[in-house]
């Protein structure tokens, strides 16, 4: 693995870029000083200064957040299952996150605070039913876990058709509910980053501090009990930091999906599966990949704006195509670690 | 007619011209007619004005009505009904036919991406030319789903993995089509936008007289389709080699009968959108009814598809009695846990197999 550090810093200077493009290009295009003079001296009665400050910085930043959070989530998700198609999507956790969202809002009329801690629940509840899923079907033998995808993508489709359903019982609320539960960026939810960014930090560096033992983990769990890791431990702690992480990404914006499905897959040849390089370079990665997706939803189909999750699952579905007719259809399939 | 021993035992009626149907094939079909007969009754004897049966039955006898009552019940109540019945029908019952082609018991037009893919090109028809005639929308659904049955095949060719691998590969399919549509819905105006979000949830709010007449060569063809391919559909299930010991042309016989499931499925969603799950739950229900295969397998399975839906439009209709619950949310709501329950049932059977 030479490529580790040329990959890591080609990666964060693409990241730099993209986020200073996000910054600067638009419908009103800001040049690069202004952009740097909005952080240095900000003036309230520049107009191009209000745009940066108000609109797309906190959009690039939830954008960054989202990107990083759900990368990193696949990233150990894929290798703990050891499954390539494992993301907080295919498992269930985003689509737990969003009903019981849609439910504390429309059921217990509850505010946004308290949606967000829902989310959280949401997310551990998805992935908990997408395993009880697994076990009932009792196909957890199948050396390939296709089952683990498949009950992951019932459970996403049965609960995003509820949380669907509940929407109707209130079409006024409704209006306000559709554009997130297609997974949207939006400048209008800078509020709930600043309430749940601290849960994915704190998720992220959980995960990174627990980079060594989750990579014996993968190697082999009994060479890692052998080398002094409490396996059973470390592998529900990092699943559950994984589920709160995303959880709060999805209270914030919305089922945003197959960053964590596409990103692991970008990043895994040049840098392996070392989760201590892996990790920090999903996340770089997964922003920028956001960063990008949310570029082409302002401007490939200008003048309308669509909604950054549908180019995602755009993405995102063909790339799923790609990797069951890699790792499962192939003549010489099956051989993933 | 005359009542046989079949070899298994199991009696068997054989009419004058050689046809032979299984008793218990004939009961449950006789059940199914009368649950959907039953529900159908309900159906009309449902909803906000206050109407039903013995109004029908007065206005047959030629008795006049009031506006509001006959406006429910021949406007509204009877061609959703009507319309729901004929889509259920062909939705299962090409359910049924893919399952066989397939030899994949968890086959369906909507996880396949089939129905998504005959949505998306009457989505691209109705966005890219708004004033091409209504006639040849089923035409476009049918180019639809025979591109996504294409590209379905072409990417799993050589498939080995228990039949799994190729339900993954149809949400892949469906994941793309979907994105597709929510980046059409952008592009076609306010109006045509809301009534397609509709449609796309799968909705017998729009059904009509003009919708059933529409729809109605489509639904007869199902029936001499299912006379033809019953009995090949049965020899399909043994595998192609034995399949064409059997004397099955299959190289040939297996597009033809792809062609009319797709055709099938794609005429549904034309009429009233995409019935997810519809495709797989109907023939097992049907199954656990009765274990028919070939013809038999085909009707049942249409019967119990249009049963359902009847059910699940009631359903819709009690449970949300002011807002529009489309009905493809709640055959998912309903489709999903019998689905794993299949996926369960399949496990028990095929362990060794994975």
């Amino acid at each position: 693995m030479r490529q580790r550090w040329p990959f890591l810093i080609i990666a964060f200077f693409l990241f730099s870029l993209t986020l200073l493009a996000s910054l600067s290009v638009g419908a009103k295009p800001v040049p690069f000083e202004t952009v740097f003079l909005t952080f240095t001296s900000f003036d309230t009665n520049d107009y191009a200064h209000a745009i940066v400050w108000y609109q797309r910085w906190p959009r690039a930043l939830i954008a960054v957040y989202v990107g990083a959070v759900m990368a990193c989530a696949g990233c150990v998700l894929q290798g703990l299952t050891r499954n390539p198609l494992s993301s907080p999507t295919t498992l269930g956790i985003n689509s737990g996150a969003a009903m019981f969202v849609v439910i504390a809002s429309f059921v217990f009329g509850m505010n946004e605070q308290a949606q967000g801690y829902m989310a959280l629940a949401g997310a551990l509840f998805g992935f908990f039913s997408c395993l009880l899923v697994v076990r009932l079907v009792g196909l957890s033998q199948d050396p390939r876990r296709l089952v683990l995808i498949l009950s992951g993508a019932l459970i996403g489709m049965l609960y995003l058709s509820a949380a669907n359903a509940l929407l109707l019982s209130d079409p006024e609320l409704r209006s306000n509910f559709l554009g997130w539960l297609t997974g949207n960026l939006n400048h209008a939810y800078a509020g709930r980053l600043f309430d749940y960014w601290w849960i994915g930090a704190s998720a992220l560096a959980l995960l990174f501090g627990l980079a060594r033992p989750l990579t014996l983990i993968v190697i082999g769990e009994e060479k890692a009990a052998s080398a002094g890791v409490n396996v059973v431990f470390v592998c529900s702690l990092a699943f559950m930091a994984v589920a709160v992480s995303a959880g709060s990404a999805v209270a914030i914006c919305g089922p945003l999906g197959f960053v964590g499905l596409i990103v692991p897959h970008i990043v895994r040849p040049f840098v392996g599966t070392s989760f201590i390089f892996s990790l920090p370079a999903c996340a770089v990665t997964g922003a920028t990949a956001c960063l990008l997706a949310d570029f082409v939803a302002r401007f490939a189909f200008a003048p309308y704006v669509v909604h950054t999750g549908v180019i995602l699952d755009l993405v995102g579905g063909l790339v799923f195509a790609w990797i069951v007719k890699r790792y499962y259809l192939a003549r010489n399939a099956g051989s993933w670690t | 007619m005359k009542i046989r021993r079949a070899l298994d035992g199991k009696s068997v009626l054989r009419l004058r011209t050689g046809l032979e149907m299984r008793l218990s094939n004939l009961w449950a079909c006789l059940f199914l007619v009368f649950a959907a007969t039953t529900l159908a009754v309900m159906s009309i004897n449902v909803g906000f004005t206050r109407t039903g049966v013995s109004d029908l039955g007065h206005l047959a006898a030629g008795e006049r009505l009031g506006g509001a009552e006959v406006f429910a019940l021949l406007d509204v109540r009877m061609p959703r009904i009507l319309t729901g019945f004929m889509a259920g029908w062909c939705v299962a019952m090409a359910g049924a036919m893919l399952q066989a082609l397939a030899r994949n018991p968890l086959a369906d037009p909507g996880l396949f991406g089939l129905s998504q893919g005959s949505m998306v090109t009457i989505m691209v028809l109705l966005a890219l030319f708004p004033t091409a005639p209504r006639s040849i929308i089923p035409l476009t659904a049918l180019a639809g789903g025979l591109l996504v049955a294409l590209t379905l095949i072409w990417l799993v060719r050589g498939d080995r993995s228990g039949g799994l691998a190729i339900l993954l590969m149809g949400i892949a399919i469906e994941t793309v089509l979907s994105s597709v549509t929510g980046i059409l819905i952008l592009y076609t105006p306010a109006e045509t936008s809301y009534a397609l979000s509709d449609w796309l949830a799968g909705s017998l709010f729009r059904a009509d007289w003009n919708g059933i007449w529409a729809f109605m060569p489509w639904f007869a063809l199902s029936i001499p389709a299912a006379f033809v391919t019953g009995r090949a559909l049965r020899s399909f299930g043994l595998g192609d080699d034995m399949a064409m010991a059997l004397g099955e042309p299959v190289p040939w016989s297996r597009p033809t009968f792809l062609f009319v499931a797709v055709l099938l499925s794609s005429a549904a969603v034309a009429a009233v959108g995409p019935l997810i799950f519809l495709g797989v739950m109907a023939p097992h229900l049907a199954g656990i009814l009765s274990p028919a295969t070939g013809r038999a397998r085909l009707f049942l399975s249409g019967l119990t598809g249009g049963t359902l839906v009847i059910a699940a439009d009631i359903l819709t209709r009690l449970v949300a009695a002011d807002v529009p619950l489309q009905l493809g949310l709640s055959l998912s709501l309903i489709g999903v846990p019998l689905f794993i329950i299949a996926l369960r049932l399949r496990a028990l059977r095929t362990i060794s197999n994975l």
